[in-house]
């Protein structure tokens, strides 16, 4: 009869588990008025430049432990095709990933641990989520608890977009799962002409890591220099 | 979704210090002994760098700077000072390296044990001018004014991430060498060219210990 009743206890906690991580709850969204906030979903836009750019970050990860380790990342994207071409490489030069996400994901080098089993899918979707404007359905938009305008979209996997436009430029962009838990949380700050100084990404889930975006250099390109040329062999007597 | 450098990257990494390194070493040569005869002529080097990196992503190359310093048998400091600030120490058997970040010059959290080793071999080699008895790339020297020596991984997992490194020396001034250059894959190269190279001039010992 005890043991039934540790079971029963058990199994009652974990339906109210359950019960409580099946209530997790978006961030309210509170409408507006148009007169105070007149375009909303235009000032969702600024974070996502509207031409091609090629950005050169210096980026700081942390590991659980507290340790970190520093990489230079390099993205060319171009926001009409939704083209994305990203590199990470070591402050020497060696490149550890390249890879471009068109309709699918290709991947031209990996090497370990960057060719682990869908880290390339993950990877771009992260690269995507800073860089890219949601492409899916306009939800809802209005304002947060902070007074920041907030647009909410129908993100890829059934994911859900938030993206947060505070009043002094910096931004920020949350998404949620299917059980709006949080899946990534981005805080873009030192805005200057729609470039951010500072861009900081959080993963959550499984595996929590961090990402610090510090910018190096963002320039235009132009579509053509955004597509794959052919290789030029170096000359050894040069 | 970490990003922790695994031993092949290291070994990469870690390289390219030797390589630039223990190059310095070099002279005007025409043969293997040439080469080693020298060698032993070298006791410390420190010089300015500018790395740049070229890929097809990249319409200019991306450009680094920093300094370099080295010291018989195996100490070697390589500070890079823009566009990030970074720190590679080697010294008695201990290698570390610092980065600027969030918290200031922070320990790199891909230093290992192996690595470690792999470079005090190849330090201890490169040193002694053996580049005929490296275990990890095949060399082959172009002698003269400006001799090249170029050099073929010889694993099968080194050759899919380096495909030859050329080390051009100095036409004008013995001892020195002009660039090194990493030949990854079609397009993707590093190039290293060194300015300001002193010889066989007194480096403080801290330089190897202290990043600061």
């Amino acid at each position: 009869m005890k043991a039934f009743t540790l079971h029963g206890r058990r199994v009652l906690i974990l339906m109210c588990m359950i019960f409580l991580m099946s209530c997790s709850r978006l961030p309210v969204i509170r409408p507006v008025d148009p007169s105070v906030v007149p375009d909303a979903k235009g000032q969702c836009r600024r974070p996502f430049l509207d031409t091609p750019y090629r950005f050169i970050h210096s980026i700081e990860v942390s590991f659980p432990g507290g340790k970190t380790g520093t990489v230079i990342g390099i993205t060319v994207f171009d926001p009409t095709e939704k083209t994305i071409h990203s590199v990470i490489m070591t402050l020497e030069g060696f490149v550890l990933f390249d890879a471009r996400c068109e309709k699918e994901v290709r991947v031209n080098r990996a090497v370990p641990p960057f060719n682990a089993d869908q880290f390339a899918p993950y990877m771009m979707e992260d690269v995507r989520l800073i860089f890219l404007a949601p492409d899916g359905k306009l939800l809802d938009s209005g304002v947060n608890a902070d007074g920041a305008t907030v647009c909410r979209y129908q993100g890829r996997r059934d994911a859900t977009v938030d993206v947060i436009v505070h009043n002094d430029g910096s931004w920020g962009i949350e998404a949620y799962n299917t059980s709006h838990e949080l899946l990534r949380k981005i805080r873009a700050v030192d805005v200057r002409n729609r470039i951010p100084g500072m861009v900081e990404l959080r993963g959550f889930g499984f595996r929590e890591y961090s990402l610090r975006l510090k910018l190096i250099s963002a320039e235009p390109v132009s579509y053509e220099a955004n597509r794959i040329r052919p290789g030029k062999t170096p000359d050894d007597d040069e | 979704m970490e990003y922790m450098m695994e031993n092949r990257a290291k070994r990469y990494v870690l390289l390219v210090g030797i390589l630039c390194s223990c190059a310095f070493i070099l002279a005007w040569v025409n043969t293997w002994e040439d080469i080693r005869r020298e060698s032993a002529k070298i006791t410390s080097v420190s010089a300015q760098f500018s790395q740049q990196k070229h890929m097809q992503i990249l319409t200019k190359p991306l450009v680094s700077k920093g300094l370099f310093y080295f010291q018989t048998p195996d100490s070697v400091r390589w500070e890079y000072t823009s566009p990030i600030k970074s720190v590679l120490l080697m010294q008695k058997g201990s290698i570390k390296r610092y980065t600027q970040g969030s918290r200031g010059l922070v320990e790199d959290a891909s230093g290992s044990l192996e690595s470690m080793q792999i470079v005090l071999q190849e330090i201890g080699r490169w040193t002694r001018g053996q580049f005929t008895e490296n275990e990890h790339f095949s060399a082959t020297l172009k002698g003269g004014k400006g001799a090249r020596i170029i050099l073929t991984p010889k694993e099968k997992g080194l050759a899919s991430m380096i495909s030859r490194i050329v080390i051009t020396l100095s036409p004008d001034r013995q001892g020195v060498i002009k660039s090194v250059k990493i030949i990854e894959s079609e397009g993707n190269y590093t190039l290293f060219e060194f300015n300001d190279v002193q010889i066989n001039r007194k480096i403080s010992e801290t330089l190897f210990r202290e990043v600061g």
